[in-house]
């Protein structure tokens, strides 16, 4: 699977063979390094003083490397079909080597980073829970009434919330029969199937 | 099998795994260790670097030391938890493989800090919000806007509460006349002398 380029970005990219190979591997590593942390507009600055091209070129030539890169990483696309996408600027044999080899060496950690961008929802951290018994109140006296309070502990991309419920015991035995049987669905023939196959 | 400081149930598998590491450090360092774990559960913090010299004899690697002091933090919560006396923890723990001298020395720790074992946990367990303390002033209001005598005391009170749910501090101010401020303490009265069988 090729990967298609806008007019844009090819824009974006032609600025690398002016630049030559050392800027190039060091606006890779400025766009991984983006990819890693987020936007820092001084280290492209001082790596336009240091390569001496305009700040604009090396900001362009950033965005297009990182384009590059993430949809590369994102569709997990082969080598050759790499080789065939770039083929298209019309670069010197040793830049397309570069750009592959930067493809190569970071694949996986762009990966990694793009997965933890995907919504997540919030998640079980943990539990505490009491039982309580009711022994009277200001209408009724001399009652025994039961009750579980739970305090469900969840993390959400490190935001911790707290939820408390409370039940009375024959609902939570309702509530933990409702969740064994929903973890016997995957004992079934059909579940067993999908895992099979996903495996 | 089942056991009565995991609560009547199975023992967990990894602490199956770890009693051979427990058994592997010599019974006074055990009983050592466990004196570390215990000021740890009881929330005077733990002293790293003195378990590592305790260990060091027996040659763990830095995850059996992590191992050791949870499997221990374990055995001694659990068994507070379940009110479990000291020579039923020795007889469990021989049962699992541990060596009657480690077995003995590791219970002897735990007597002596049972019961202030059980009170911290009994102070953690989950409460939603904590009566902190009652600020009160009575007023006499003497006229207002809409009566030119009015000559009521009127009670103030401020209830600082601690919100277990929000984990914070709040203030509740309440402003009563002195017939419902009357009411109030009945029902306080009444209430207390619901409380007094039960103490």
């Amino acid at each position: 699977m090729r990967l298609v380029l806008s007019e844009e970005q090819k824009a974006h990219l032609g600025c690398l063979p002016r630049a030559g190979g050392a800027a190039v591997s060091e606006l890779g590593r400025l766009a991984v390094d983006l990819l890693r942390r987020g936007a820092a507009p001084r280290a492209c600055e001082a790596a336009a003083r240091q390569l001496s091209i305009s700040t604009d070129t090396v900001q362009r030539g950033v965005e297009g490397l990182t384009y590059l890169l993430t949809e590369s990483s994102k569709l997990m696309i082969s080598e050759i079909d790499f080789q065939d996408s770039i083929n298209v600027l019309g670069f010197s044999e040793e830049l397309n080597k570069l750009l592959l080899q930067l493809y190569l060496d970071n694949r996986k950690e762009i990966r990694s980073v793009l997965g933890e961008l995907a919504p997540k929802l919030p998640s079980y951290h943990s539990l505490e829970w009491r039982l309580d018994v009711q022994l009277a109140s200001r209408s009724l006296r001399q009652q025994i009434k039961p009750a579980v309070t739970i305090k469900l502990h969840l993390n959400r991309n490190e935001d911790q919330t707290a939820q408390v419920l409370q039940t009375d015991p024959s609902t939570l035995l309702h509530l933990i029969q409702e969740l064994d049987q929903a973890l016997g669905e995957m004992k079934t023939n059909h579940c067993r199937r999908i895992v099979r196959n996903m495996k | 099998q089942r056991f009565r400081f995991c609560g009547d149930l199975d023992c967990p598998d990894w602490v199956l795994a770890e009693i051979s590491t427990l058994a592997k450090i010599s019974s006074v360092k055990l009983k050592l260790i466990c004196a570390q774990v215990l000021r740890d559960l009881l929330g005077e913090g733990i002293e790293y670097e003195k378990i590592l010299k305790l260990t060091s004899d027996a040659k763990l690697e830095s995850g059996d030391v992590k191992a050791t002091i949870a499997v221990l933090g374990f055995i001694l919560s659990s068994a507070a938890k379940h009110n479990v006396d000291s020579e039923s923890l020795s007889s469990e723990l021989q049962q699992l493989g541990l060596p009657k001298e480690h077995a003995s020395g590791l219970c002897r720790s735990y007597e002596e800090k049972q019961s202030s074992l059980q009170d911290s946990l009994r102070a953690c367990s989950l409460r939603l919000s904590r009566l902190g303390s009652v600020c009160w002033r009575v007023d006499y209001t003497l006229s207002s806007s809409e009566l030119r005598e009015v000559n009521e005391p009127l009670v103030h009170l401020m209830f600082n509460l601690w919100d277990g749910e929000r984990s914070g501090t709040a203030a509740i101010p309440v402003a009563l006349s002195a017939d419902k401020f009357r009411v109030l303490l009945a029902g306080e009265a009444w209430g207390g002398a619901q409380l007094r069988p039960l103490s």
